[in-house]
C-alpha cells in the first residue's frame, strides 16, 4: 500500500514537470520576435515533437527542388527565434542559453545545423564580422597566384 | 451586310489582342516569366547558362572573384592551394601566337558533369535547371568530384567555420562550388554577383541568364560572337562556354 502511494506520489510529480516544462516560461536570455507570438508555424505541440522532421523534409525540398517557402526553413526559426542583447545585436542562436542550445543540452540531442548555417538572422549585416580584410586578402591571394608566387605567399605564412 | 463585315473586323481586333497579351507582350518582357513563387519547383523550362567575353575581361581585374567572395561569404587562412575559390582569374597562351589571354574560371555547369558520375553518395547533383551543385547535407568530403572535374572548379573546406552567411550554407568536411547565386535566381534575380560585379566595373565580359528566353543577356550575348565549350572533346557540353581568344 505504501509503495502504491509511494509510486503515485513520484508520479504527480513527475507528469506536471514533464508536461509543462516550457509552459509560460521563458527558456532563453534576451528578447527574440517568437516571446511576442502566441504559436509558432504549427502548433505548438506538434513543433516540439517534429520540428526536426519538417526540417529534414524542407533541406531536400530547397537544395533539390529551389523550393524556398518560409513556413518551415531554417532561416526562418532564425530569424523569429534569436534573441537580442541589450544594443539590437543578435546573439547567435546555438551559444549558451538561447533557443535551440538550452533544449538540446536539456534533452541531449547534438545537432549539427550550425557547423554549416548562419545562426544569427539574414540581413543583419551589422553583427556579421569584418568582411573587408578577408575578402581583400583573398582577391590579393588569387592576383599572386596568377603571378604563379604561391611560394612567396608561403614564405609569408611561415614567417 | 455592313453589320456583319463590322463584327468581323471586331472579331480579328480582339483576336489579335488577345495574341498579343498571351504570347508577344511575355516574349518581349524578361520580367513576366521571371518571377517563380518559392512554393513552385525548379523545372526544365528554365535553362541557366554564362557566356564570358575574354577579350573584355582585364588583366588584373578581380572584381567578379571580390563579389563572389563577398556574396558567398568566402574567405581564406592564407594558404593558397587549399583556399576555397569558386571562381578565379586565370591567364591562358596561345602556344602558336603567344596570344596572352585572362579569363574568370569557375564551375563550368555541364550537362553531362563528371562530377556527378563519380559521386558515391550522389551529393554531386544537377538541378533540373541546368545548376551543378553540392547538396551538403549528404555529401561526405571524400573528394572524387574534385578529381574528376577537368576544369578544377572545386574546393574543399578543411578548417572549422564561423560566420556563414544565411543564403551561403558551407562548413568543413564538405566540397563546394559555383553554384549560380542559386539563392538569388530561386528569389528571381536573373543575376549572379560575378556579373553583376562585372557589369558594374564596365566591363561586361560576363552575361548570364535563362537560354529559354529569346532576349535574356546571354542569349543576346551568344548571337553576337561564336561560343566556345572548353575541352570540347570530352563532350560534357557545358553551360559556361567562352569567346575572344
Amino acid at each position: 500500500m505504501i509503495s502504491v502511494v509511494r509510486t503515485i506520489l513520484i508520479l504527480a510529480m513527475i507528469v506536471p514537470s514533464i508536461s509543462f516544462s516550457h509552459d509560460n516560461q521563458k527558456h532563453h536570455e534576451g528578447k527574440s520576435k517568437a516571446d511576442d507570438l502566441n504559436q509558432c508555424v504549427e502548433p505548438t505541440d506538434v513543433m516540439r515533437k517534429k520540428h526536426f522532421e519538417f526540417l529534414y523534409h524542407q533541406r531536400d525540398l530547397t537544395v533539390i527542388d529551389g523550393i524556398r517557402t518560409k513556413q518551415h526553413s531554417l532561416a526562418n526559426c532564425i530569424d523569429c527565434h534569436v534573441s537580442y542583447d541589450s544594443n539590437g545585436i543578435a546573439i547567435p542562436i546555438n551559444s549558451e542559453g538561447q533557443f535551440c542550445y538550452t533544449c538540446h543540452i536539456e534533452t541531449a540531442t547534438k545537432i549539427d545545423c550550425f557547423t554549416c548555417h548562419a545562426t544569427i538572422p539574414r540581413y543583419s549585416k551589422k553583427s556579421i564580422y569584418n568582411k573587408i580584410n578577408k575578402i581583400s586578402m583573398v582577391s590579393q591571394i588569387h592576383s599572386e597566384l596568377n603571378k604563379d608566387s604561391h611560394i612567396k605567399y608561403h614564405e609569408q605564412y611561415i614567417e | 451586310m455592313n453589320s456583319i463585315s463590322n463584327s468581323r473586323r471586331q472579331f480579328l481586333i480582339k483576336s489579335i489582342s488577345a495574341a498579343a497579351v498571351i504570347y508577344i507582350i511575355p516574349a518581349l518582357s524578361n520580367k513576366t516569366l521571371a518571377a517563380k513563387p518559392p512554393s513552385q519547383k525548379v523545372s526544365n523550362k528554365t535553362r541557366w547558362a554564362m557566356h564570358i567575353d575574354a577579350a573584355k575581361c582585364a588583366d588584373g581585374c578581380t572584381a567578379c572573384v571580390d563579389a563572389c567572395n563577398e556574396e558567398n561569404g568566402l574567405y581564406g587562412f592564407n594558404r593558397p592551394k587549399t583556399d576555397p575559390q569558386w571562381i578565379r582569374k586565370i591567364k591562358i597562351k596561345d602556344i602558336n601566337t603567344d596570344k596572352v589571354t585572362t579569363l574568370p574560371m569557375l564551375c563550368q555547369h555541364c550537362e553531362n558533369p563528371p562530377c556527378c558520375d563519380v559521386c558515391p553518395t550522389g551529393a554531386s547533383f544537377r538541378r533540373i535547371d541546368g545548376i551543378v551543385m553540392v547538396n551538403q547535407h549528404t555529401c561526405i568530403g571524400c573528394r572524387y568530384c574534385m578529381m574528376a572535374c577537368p576544369f578544377k572548379a572545386r574546393s574543399f573546406v578543411h578548417e572549422n567555420l564561423t560566420q556563414q552567411l544565411t543564403t551561403a550554407p558551407r562548413g568543413k568536411g564538405c566540397v563546394e562550388s559555383c553554384n549560380f547565386c542559386v539563392g538569388r535566381l530561386d528569389s528571381g534575380k536573373e543575376m549572379t554577383a560575378c556579373e553583376e560585379a562585372c557589369i558594374k566595373e564596365g566591363h561586361h565580359a560576363i552575361s548570364f541568364g535563362d537560354l529559354a528566353k529569346p532576349l535574356s543577356r546571354v542569349n543576346t550575348s551568344l548571337k553576337q560572337s561564336p561560343s566556345i565549350k572548353l575541352r570540347a572533346d570530352l563532350k560534357l557540353n557545358q553551360r559556361v562556354t567562352y569567346t575572344g581568344f
